[in-house]
């Protein structure tokens, strides 16, 4: 791309479109709820809003029209579990913030206060669709507790926090045993204990917790959303032992309990379907890759939908795709999980609803329905197919641009520059 | 040190042991009838293959698939077309062939064909899964002594019972390369093996394959060693470290050349190191380059040509892309990830573009696994680079992709006589795909290895499950 068609570029996609009244004609659109698809659909937004979704319909007056052509149009995407906005080069801890080894700070670690929408990992995952996002604590120094995860959007500019402490997050298994002492039973003991304390504290006076406690002020006040129900508490499981233990924690405590990785989850479908326990799941995940995972299947997904469970997916890839092709890796892993007999429809709800309803913000996020923030992408195939890509972004009605720093790159060392007397630097 | 990393590090020490007594002995019998003087009979030390394999293929029958979409890997496309297996090998190609007596027939109606696919770099059986606490301390992804490994062969610590090798196979994978590490200097030799799951890792392995040399430059060898207080820590240390061993490893062959010939007497002293320098000198095995920056690639370019080593591929590549006309000039193949970036410093510049653009300035591409995970899906991996490619405005036939999962490796395998297209006289290792296999949708419902189904995806009886995995994960149709 030339330098003046590249600045076209960046023009077209500042241009604001908040307040302009904008319909997207002839598109193949998937509302998400209800469950369908709307063929010849005529998507309205304006005001960062979605207006209305008809079929056939006709554009209102003055608005500005996007023709799709017949191209698929579905809701911005949401990645169940990143760690976005939360660290740079995985290799260098110091850029890194995701996570604490030390200090006081279990359960009260609070990733929002680090969240940067200068990263340029952002771009790339708004690039590949994806709008909304959970950005959650890789650790805290606490155990079990990892701390506050972040939900947030792949908004253009310095606004990318949706809601700070969407959710706590706690981690039970064998990838965090030495914390809790070396056995996972001390990582429920302490678990239910912080519960309880946080109970005990929230229904006594302030500041007069019991001398014996083991929460330090902090940690039992981040708890306080958790015991009365406000917030979820998000406990990393992996082995059918674990999962049954947090639905009993769920039932127990009567706290609302969301399930993250669950390899063996599908063992359990039922009873997370009848104790209304959504499922964060990993949808490439088939390996046997510790102890905990022995149970790993691609038809986990397919499984749990099946038998009732809501799910939302968030793709590991080694750990690189957390943070690094957030938005790709989840189609990928959503076209997998179709590939293992989730249907089509459940899949993109995995990606879009699923995850809105279980983090809290299904109420403004996650369908094509009037009311409903203008997250839209238009696809130039089917968005399940890793190698498709979005040929236009809207985050909450505004258009993104699609340039990362990886496109610049892409456009430097294009080979339609071999031979070029000039070094790429001067490109 | 705990009980279960000592017996770790006594078994690995026997390991070498025996390797090293294995490697004498094979020297002094070549060599125990000479009288000095006149040239001596037998080969130096360092050219044997100490493990041979004693692979044997799998029951078969000649089978006819018919009515596919045939990509063959050298770069061409056959709508509705059928394909030969006879005796392990590829018999005929092409449309309408008749059902040859007693071979049975495969109708692949509306499905693909295309070769068995080639993973030149996996860790599967050293890399094994489910990782615990044991493989923390001590594993066998590489050796950590020193970082000149060079004397270990990777062979010797495959676990053939790794639940990778079943998981590659049901991917399509029928041939891959199983690599050291990268945190020495000089992991050590490669071997290529066939993921049928056996007892030992000679059943598995392919026969007369090359071995490679596993080296890496860049972060990882110079972190660990800084982390370890041995060894170079910086990149300008890691190649004054190779040329000294390379300058070692010539005096040797020099050293054995001489005795050899008969001009000395005394065997020179059997150096596993330096056997395998040796060689890498010789000709014999080739260097597969862990790197990732453009700028170090070209020093290593350099490198090689100064001490006489030859790159068959750069592994990793991320930045291929800057220098694809280099790489095509010095004839090496870059092994690239369709999308893995950003995790470290030197791949903070990945490109999904990257096969591409070096595809499109000639370049020898192919992908690669290094993770069990992905090297289940390396057909999704292809299709990835692909789009990133057509999306920047190259052409790029699903036929011309094919051949950077096939032919492509076969090649810097030295295998593409034998392995990596559809061709008559190659060996029938195929894949029958359900769908476009670069598709996220497709699956693997046929594997064959030479000429034997390795993998049905119908069929529970030909989907081989390792040792490890045996009654051991709950499962849904039990």
């Amino acid at each position: 791309m030339t330098r003046a068609a590249l600045l076209l570029a960046f023009l077209l996609a500042a241009a604001p479109a908040a307040g302009q009244v904008v319909a997207i004609v002839h598109a193949k659109a998937y509302p998400i709820a209800p469950k369908g698809v709307v063929e010849d659909a005529t998507l309205v937004f304006a005001g960062g809003r979605i207006v209305s979704l008809t079929a056939h319909g006709a554009p209102p007056a003055g608005a500005e029209i996007i023709d799709a052509a017949g191209r698929i149009v579905t809701p911005g995407l949401m990645n169940g579990a990143t760690q976005l906005g939360l660290g740079e080069v995985l290799g260098a801890s110091d850029t890194q913030d995701a996570a604490v080894q030390t200090g006081p700070l279990g359960a009260a670690f609070d990733v929002h206060y680090a969240l940067n929408p200068n990263s340029v990992l952002l771009p790339v995952a708004r690039a590949d669709g994806l709008t909304r996002a959970m950005s959650y604590p890789a650790g805290a120094a606490t155990a079990p507790f990892s701390g506050a995860g972040a939900l947030i959007r792949l908004s253009p500019g310095p606004d990318i926090l949706e809601r700070p402490r969407a959710a706590v997050f706690a981690e039970v298994g064998d990838s965090t045993l030495a914390k809790a002492g070396g056995s996972r039973a001390a990582q429920w003991v302490l678990l239910r204990n912080a519960l309880l304390e946080a109970k005990h504290y929230a229904e006594t006076s302030k500041g007069e917790g019991p001398r014996d406690q083991l929460l330090s002020r902090p940690d039992v006040e981040a708890l306080g959303p958790v015991i009365s129900g406000a917030t979820p508490l998000a406990i990393t499981a992996e082995r059918e032992s674990d999962i049954r233990e947090a639905i009993a924690l769920a039932r127990d405590l009567h706290v609302r309990v969301v399930i993250l990785g669950g390899s063996e989850a599908w063992t359990e479908a039922l009873s997370l379907a009848a104790a209304h326990i959504p499922v964060v799941l990993d949808p490439e995940a088939n390996l046997p890759q510790t102890f905990d995972k022995l149970g790993a299947r691609l038809d986990n997904a397919a499984l749990l939908a099946r038998n009732g469970v809501t799910i939302a997916f968030s793709v590991s890839g080694n750990g690189i795709y957390l943070s690094y092709n957030a938005g790709l890796a989840l189609r990928e892993g959503a076209g997998l999980a179709v590939a293992n007999g989730l249907p089509y429809l459940d899949a993109l709800a995995a990606i879009t609803k699923g995850p809105a309803d279980i983090w809290g913000v299904g109420d403004h996020y996650g369908r094509l329905a009037a009311g409903f923030d203008a997250d839209i992408v238009i696809w130039d195939g089917d968005p399940l197919e890793p190698a498709s890509a979005p040929a236009a972004v809207f985050v909450r009605g505004v258009r993104a641009s699609l340039t990362t720093r990886q496109t610049r790159l892409r456009d430097r060392y294009a080979p339609a520059h071999a031979g070029d007397g000039v070094p790429p630097a001067y490109r | 040190m705990n009980a279960a990393d000592s017996f770790a590090s006594r078994t690995r020490a026997v390991a070498l042991a025996v390797l090293v007594a294995v490697l004498s002995l094979t020297a002094q019998e070549g060599l125990a009838a000479h009288k000095g003087g006149a040239p001596r009979e037998g080969q130096p030390p360092y050219l044997r293959d100490a493990f041979p394999s004693t692979y044997r293929p799998l029951p078969r029958s000649d089978t006819l698939v018919t009515h596919a979409t045939i990509l063959d890997g050298a770069g061409h496309r056959i709508d509705d077309g059928d394909i030969l297996l006879k005796d392990g090998k590829i018999e005929a190609i092409g449309r309408g062939l008749a059902l040859p007596a007693g071979a049975i027939r495969t109708d692949a109606h509306g499905r693909w064909v295309t070769p068995g696919l080639i993973d030149i770099h996996s860790h599967d059986g050293t890399y094994v899964e489910p990782l615990t606490t044991e493989d923390a301390n001590s594993n066998d992804i590489s050796d950590l002594s020193d970082p000149n490994a060079a004397g270990t062969w990777i062979e010797t610590a495959v676990n053939p019972q790794d639940p990778g090798f079943t998981r590659a196979l049901a991917g399509g994978v029928t041939a891959l390369q199983v690599l050291p590490g990268s945190d020495p200097i000089f992991g050590g030799r490669s071997v290529v093996l066939k993921p049928i799951p056996a007892p030992t890792v000679q059943q598995m392995k392919f026969p007369d394959a090359p071995q490679g040399l596993k080296m890496a430059c860049g972060e990882n060898p110079k972190s660990e060693d800084a982390e370890k207080g041995r060894g170079p820590t910086s990149r300008q240390g890691e190649i004054a470290f190779i040329r000294k061993a390379f300058a070692d490893a010539r005096r040797y062959r020099a050293d054995w050349d001489s005795y050899l010939a008969g001009k000395d007497d005394k065997a020179p002293k059997d150096d596993p190191t330096l056997d395998t320098l040796a060689a890498v000198l010789e000709g014999r095995i080739a260097v597969h380059m862990h790197c990732y920056r453009a700028d170090e690639m070209a020093i290593m370019l350099d490198l090689s040509h100064e001490l006489g080593f030859r790159i068959a591929a750069f592994h990793h590549a991320v930045e291929g892309y800057k220098i694809a006309p280099l790489l095509v000039a010095n004839g090496v193949c870059a092994v690239v990830w369709s999308d893995w970036w950003g995790f470290k410093l030197e791949a903070l510049d990945g490109l999904r573009e990257n096969a591409a653009f070096i595809d499109a300035a000639g370049g020898c591409v192919m992908m690669h696994s290094d993770s069990p995970q992905v090297g289940q899906f390396l057909s999704i991996e292809a299709g990835k680079a692909a789009a990133a490619g057509r999306r920047a405005g190259l052409t790029l036939a699903p036929e011309h992709v094919i051949s950077w999962l096939t032919s492509n490796p076969a090649k810097a395998l030295g295998l593409d006589g034998r392995i990596g297209s559809l061709e008559a006289g190659k060996d029938a290792d195929l894949v029958v795909w359900s769908a476009d296999p670069f598709s996220v949708y497709a699956h693997a419902d046929l594997v064959f290895i030479d000429g034997a189904v390795a993998y049905d995806r119908s069929d529970r009886s030909r989907q081989p499950t390792s040792d490890f995995e045996l009654g051991r994960a709950p499962s849904p149709f039990e």
